[in-house]
C-alpha cells in the first residue's frame, strides 16, 4: 500500500471496535434533547469516517440502512436519511484514496462540502414534500460536524496507534 | 516487527462487487421509492414498525442519561420551590372542586333532559394515560413520541390531550410507542367552536422556527371573533370529543384588501413541555354510526294500518 511519507503504520481495525463506534454515534444522535436543527449529525460523521479509512467494510449498504433507523426515530419521511447517507458515502468512496494524504485540518475542509450536500438534499426532499423551513441555523450542521472531524480522526484512530508489540513499560 | 500487526490481506482485485456508482443508483432508487410510498401511497407502516421495535432497546438506552438529569435536577430543587407549586397545585384544586362537584349533578340533569328531547347520548370518553418520550428531533414536523403503542391498545386517530388543553392526535402507531402530531403542526386540522359567540370553525396549525400556534383560515374579515376569545373542540369531526379547549385567539389582522381576516391563536396545551399526556379513544366508533332504526310502528301516529 502506497502511504504517504512520515505517518505511522497503523494497526488492522477491530470490525467490533467500528461497530461499536457506529452505535455509539446512533446513541448520540438519539439522545431526546429536543427540536435542535444546528445538531451536528454524528452519526453521519463516523460513517463518513469509516467510508474514507476502512471502505471495504462500512459501504453504501451500511450507510443507508443506518439512514433507515434514523428516519424511522425521527419519525422523518422513511428514506429522507437513507438518501442523504447514501449520497455522503457515495461521495466519500469516491474521494477516500485522495483524503489520506492531506492533513487531518485539510481533510476537514475537504469533508465540509459532503454533509453540505448531505443537509442540502435533505432539506430540498421536505421542502418539496410540504414541511416547514426550520430556520438558517440548520445551516450550522455541516459546520459542526466538519470541525468534529479532527476530534473523530484521533478518537476513533487511537486504538489502531497502539503499539504493535506492548511490553510493561508500554502497556497500551 | 511481529506478524499480524498489519491488515495483510490483499486488496480484492476482481473481486469487488458493483461499484460505487450502481449501489449509489440503487440505493437512491429505493430511498426515492420509500419516499413515495411514504408520501403518496402511506404504505410503509409494517417497514416503519419493523424497524422502531428493533430500534426501541437503543432509544431506551439514550434516554436514560437524560432521565437520570432530569431525575437528579428534580431532586435538587429547592424546597421553596416545590412548596411554591404545591400552593398552586391547592388553589387550582379548590377552585376546580366546586365545579367538579357539579358535575354530577349537571350530567344528570343533561341526561335527563336530553332524553326529554329525544336527542341521542353523549358517548362517554375512555382514555388511557400516557407519558412523553421524547420531542421527534424532526425539525421540519412538530410531533412528540408517546410511551404507549399498539400492544397498550392506542388506535389510529386518538385524540391526545394533556392538562390544559388539546395536544394532538396519534398519526403513526408502532407496537410499543406511538407518534402523536402536534396541533402546531401545518397537517393538522381541528373543528373548534368559539365558546363566546358560538361560531364554528377550523384551526389549522401554524409552525414557527420557535414555538407555534394555530390558525382560524376561512374566516370573513367581519366574522364575530375577538381578542381572548377561547376556542374549544366542537365534536362535528366525530374524532375530538366536544368541549375540549384547544387555543386562544391571540392576534386579529383584518385588512381592506382581503375576504377573510387572519386569525391568530395560542395553543392551550403545553405543546413544547407536555410530559403526562392522556390518549381518548375517538368518538367516532361509536358515534358516527347510524342511530338505531326508529320502532317500524310508531303508536298513535295515525298511520295506515
Amino acid at each position: 500500500m502506497i502511504m504517504p511519507s512520515g505517518q505511522q503504520l497503523l494497526l488492522p481495525a477491530n470490525p467490533f471496535f467500528i461497530w461499536t463506534s457506529l452505535i455509539a454515534a446512533l446513541l448520540l444522535d438519539m439522545l431526546p434533547l429536543g427540536r435542535v436543527p444546528w445538531m451536528p449529525d454524528f452519526l453521519a460523521l463516523v460513517l463518513v469516517f469509516w467510508n474514507v479509512h476502512q471502505p471495504q467494510r462500512v459501504g453504501i449498504g451500511l450507510a443507508f440502512m443506518f439512514g433507515l433507523g434514523m428516519d424511522v426515530h425521527q419519525s422523518a419521511l422513511l428514506g429522507q436519511h437513507a438518501l442523504a447517507y447514501t449520497a455522503l458515502s457515495f461521495f466519500a468512496t469516491m474521494i477516500h484514496r485522495r483524503l489520506l494524504w492531506f492533513t487531518v485540518p485539510s481533510q476537514a475542509l475537504q469533508i465540509l462540502p459532503l454533509f453540505a450536500v448531505a443537509h442540502g438534499v435533505e432539506i430540498i426532499i421536505r421542502m418539496i414534500s410540504g414541511g416547514v423551513f426550520p430556520g438558517w441555523m440548520l445551516l450550522l450542521a455541516p459546520l459542526g460536524e466538519s470541525l468534529l472531524w479532527p476530534v473523530v480522526s484521533v478518537m476513533l484512530l487511537a486504538p489502531q496507534r497502539r503499539a504493535p508489540n506492548p511490553d510493561e513499560n508500554r502497556p497500551l | 516487527m511481529p506478524l499480524g500487526t498489519l491488515d495483510r490481506t490483499p486488496p480484492p482485485f476482481f473481486k469487488q462487487g458493483p461499484s460505487a456508482l450502481s449501489k449509489l443508483m440503487f440505493f437512491s432508487a429505493l430511498a426515492l421509492f420509500l419516499m413515495v410510498a411514504d408520501l403518496r401511497f402511506r404504505i410503509t407502516q409494517p417497514i416503519r414498525a419493523a424497524v422502531a421495535t428493533a430500534l426501541y432497546p437503543v432509544q431506551w438506552l439514550a434516554m436514560q442519561p437524560v432521565r437520570a438529569v432530569q431525575h437528579g435536577g428534580g431532586y435538587f430543587t429547592a424546597l421553596s420551590q416545590a412548596r411554591a407549586s404545591e400552593e398552586g397545585a391547592r388553589q387550582k384544586l379548590a377552585s376546580q372542586s366546586l365545579r367538579a362537584s357539579q358535575v354530577e349533578q349537571l350530567a344528570q340533569e343533561n341526561s335527563r333532559l336530553r332524553k326529554l328531547l329525544g336527542l341521542r347520548e353523549q358517548a362517554a370518553i375512555t382514555g388511557m394515560a400516557a407519558q412523553v418520550l421524547y420531542d421527534a428531533p424532526d425539525p421540519y414536523t412538530r410531533k412528540v413520541i408517546i410511551d404507549k403503542g399498539m400492544f397498550q391498545g392506542v388506535e389510529l386517530g386518538s385524540p391526545v390531550l394533556d392538562e390544559s388543553g388539546v395536544l394532538g392526535q396519534v398519526t403513526r402507531v408502532h407496537p410499543l410507542v406511538s407518534e402523536v402530531t402536534l396541533v402546531i403542526d401545518r397537517e393538522l386540522a381541528i373543528p373548534v367552536l368559539n365558546t363566546r359567540s358560538g361560531e364554528r370553525s377550523v384551526a389549522f396549525g401554524e409552525p414557527s422556527a420557535y414555538g407555534g400556534g394555530l390558525e382560524l383560515r376561512f374566516m370573513g374579515s367581519n366574522s364575530d371573533v375577538q381578542q381572548g376569545d377561547l376556542l374549544t373542540t366542537s365534536g362535528v369531526d366525530g374524532v375530538y370529543p366536544p368541549g375540549l379547549p384547544v387555543a386562544r385567539v391571540g392576534r386579529i389582522e383584518r385588512r381592506a384588501e382581503s375576504a377573510f381576516a387572519r386569525i391568530y391563536c395560542t395553543p392551550q396545551a403545553q405543546v413544547n413541555a407536555a410530559v403526562h399526556v392522556m390518549v381518548v379513544n375517538p368518538v367516532s366508533t361509536g358515534a358516527l354510526q347510524a342511530p338505531p332504526a326508529a320502532p317500524a310502528a310508531v303508536p298513535g301516529k295515525g298511520g295506515r294500518k
